[in-house]
């Protein structure tokens, strides 16, 4: 049998007195810890994803015809159609650097095909030279097959989605339509999370013959020495004539500035939903202690001090705030996938990776700041309580 | 059950409380009202005693104004000696609820039961806040004084009316209070049950030796006091 009792404890059987009004404020609570969390993870994750895309790229920096530097951006993430040519003299420029160890040349042919999809659709070749490109992309696995047999064979690799898509395995053919072009799958990737999962690879010779770009090139990776200093790099290449220079750090930074604008927004939103939430816990405490005015007088004519009450009900606000916290935290694990696909759906552009990186570190984070709350919420309904007089709950009951 | 700290000693000359002319002045609008007009009392160690009165007569007031629970307009109060009130000087809140729960228990007409605590945790209560060094260690003594030890486990709303006034009374006892203020106690019983509340008070004064100041409208509960005063219209009519 009990022999003693805390505070602690009184504060949370208070809680069960009205379990429904309970309930919801610990949802309330909840589900602006599940927004908190879910921004904390997508902050980190979706610069995390997008620093993996970068690394999977294989190369440091990227050399295009002069243009658009957010097209060019474009290009390099999602594989989009070459902007201009550059000449395949200019790997020589580019290779008397010493910071540089090794280039890849890249050339990007988009054809309309007229069977894809219901009214048609554009397919992506990304010419590559065999000799450079799977030794700068080691991380790729092949699901089926390899890489081509020789530079100048008529032979593709699918990435996985764009086998996927055109129902293609090792040994089928592939046509480029109206050109008369056809290609012998020769290996299929396994899924990288990268734009590589939808990209069709051809030898480059093949695709310059076959195209009449023979010289000619979209883009140059170029993969930096370790240590070697990649902005003195990039301020000599942008001496040389009609190219640009993509740094993965300026990549970075353009589409980091692009979800900003995103991000103040949602971060906004979690903002006002935290002050709804602050208020909810204010009114149900403040509520509770209005409703208990006569018994928290007699708790202090039984002998507690104005602190003693105080604590009993920042106590209340603080089970209540942890609580939703840990149930918000729950949701959050719980949901991270769909909290994913709901910010592909609102964001221009995605990495490929997960969006929404959740630990428990983050967790702990989120933990605290609702705990925070729960405490700067507590103070006026705790104060309110801890000023109720004996006498102020007793004046009713005689005469 | 324990005995309770009443012990007489040099300091209190053997008086629990002391009032002076105590009056008590409530403003109503521009209408002043007066609770309690001039009232002396001394109250000895042990006693127990009952006041009675029409409504209004301000028998609740003068508890209120003995207990602590509220500071007279004018007149002085001693408490085991200690001055608590005099004339417009009062002892600070946090003081006050020092002597409050040193000295004064107290039972109402509602029993304040905390609907989501069992009875001995509801008995334990002022535990959480403040434990008297003398107090017992073993809530269930008071429990089996009481006859409640087999309903410890249970909530309030399990509880019959004359129950529930008796765990309020345990509460009350568990800090080993020197005086017992009960404001119409059983003002929510049946008769049965009143004669009980009664009969434990008087226990509680003769065996245990504790001062009982009774509020009630009942004058058979009246009756188990030693010492009866009458108050009408804020004054003591009788005594």
């Amino acid at each position: 049998m009990a022999k003693k009792i805390s505070v602690y404890q009184v504060a949370f059987k208070n809680l069960l007195r009205k379990k429904t009004r309970t309930a919801l404020t610990i949802l309330g609570i909840g589900l602006s810890a599940w927004v908190l969390t879910s921004l904390f993870g997508f902050n980190r994750g979706y610069e995390s994803a997008l620093n993996k895309d970068i690394d999977n790229m294989g190369f440091q920096v990227l050399l295009t015809a002069k243009g658009c530097p957010y097209e060019a951006a474009t290009l390099m993430l999602k594989g989009g159609t070459g902007l201009r040519y550059m000449s395949e003299s200019v790997f020589a420029d580019i290779l008397k650097n010493e910071e540089v160890e090794k280039i890849t040349p890249m050339l990007m042919q988009a054809v309309f095909d007229p069977n894809k999809g219901e009214s048609g659709g554009i397919s992506a070749y990304l010419g590559i030279d065999p000799a450079t490109f799977p030794a700068m992309k080691a991380f790729l696995e092949f699901r089926q097959g390899a890489w081509f047999t020789a530079p100048e064979s008529r032979e593709a690799v699918m990435g996985y989605e764009a086998a996927e898509l055109e129902q293609r395995e090792v040994g089928d053919k592939i046509l480029i339509p109206e050109m008369n072009i056809e290609f012998t799958v020769v290996g299929v990737l396994a899924r990288s999370w990268t734009q590589d999962d939808g990209t069709i690879f051809v030898p480059i010779r093949t695709l310059q013959k076959d195209f009449n770009q023979e010289g000619k090139v979209t883009a140059v990776g170029i993969k930096v020495k370790k240590e070697a200093n990649i902005t003195a790099l990039e301020n000599k290449l942008y001496d040389l004539p009609d190219v640009q220079v993509v740094s993965m750090a300026q990549v970075k930074t353009t589409i980091m500035s692009l979800v900003s604008t995103a991000k103040v927004m949602v971060f906004s939103i979690a903002l006002i939903a935290i002050l709804i939430a602050m208020l909810g816990v204010v009114n149900t405490i403040l509520m509770s202690v209005f409703e208990r005015f006569q018994e928290i007088g007699i708790i202090k004519s039984m002998g507690a001090m104005p602190w003693d009450v105080f604590r009993m009900i920042w106590t209340e606000t603080v089970i209540l705030c942890l609580l939703g916290g840990a149930l918000g935290i729950g949701i959050s694990f719980g949901l991270a996938k769909l909290t994913d696909v709901l910010i592909r759906s609102l964001l221009p552009y995605t990495p490929t990776g997960s969006l929404v990186s959740i630990d428990g570190r983050l967790a702990l984070l989120t933990l605290g700041v609702i705990l925070a709350i729960g405490l700067l919420s507590g103070i006026y309904p705790s104060w309110r309580a801890a000023r109720v007089r004996p006498l102020e709950s007793i004046r009713s009951e005689g005469d | 059950m324990a005995a309770t700290s009443k012990v007489p000693n040099e300091k209190t000359n053997g008086l629990a409380l002391e009032a002076r002319d105590l009056r008590k002045v409530y403003h109503r609008g521009s209408e002043d009202i007066v609770a309690v007009d001039g009232v002396s009392l001394t109250v000895r160690c042990g006693e127990f005693i009952s006041f009675i009165g029409p409504s209004g007569s301000g028998k609740t007031t003068l508890i209120n104004l003995l207990g602590c629970l509220d500071n007279a307009t004018s007149g002085s109060l001693k408490v085991g000696g200690r001055t608590v009130f005099d004339g417009r000087k009062s002892l600070s809140e946090g003081e006050l609820t020092k002597v409050r729960r040193q000295v004064f228990g107290y039972i109402f007409q509602k029993f304040y039961l905390v609907p989501t605590l069992t009875v001995i945790e509801n008995v334990l209560l002022p535990y959480a806040f403040y434990k008297k060094p003398e107090a017992p260690s073993d809530p269930m003594d008071i429990l089996r004084f009481l006859g409640l030890d087999k309903r410890a486990s249970h909530r309030p709303s399990e509880l019959s009316g004359g129950e529930m006034q008796r765990v309020a009374i345990a509460r009350a006892l568990i800090n080993k209070p020197e005086i017992l203020l009960a404001d119409e106690p059983t003002g929510n019983l049946d008769t049965k049950r009143s004669e009980e509340i009664g009969a434990v008070l008087r226990q509680l004064n003769e065996r245990e030796g504790l001062t009982v100041l009774l509020v009630t409208h009942n004058p058979s509960l009246a009756k188990v006091a030693h010492r009866s005063v009458t108050l009408r219209d804020g004054k003591v009519a009788d005594e």
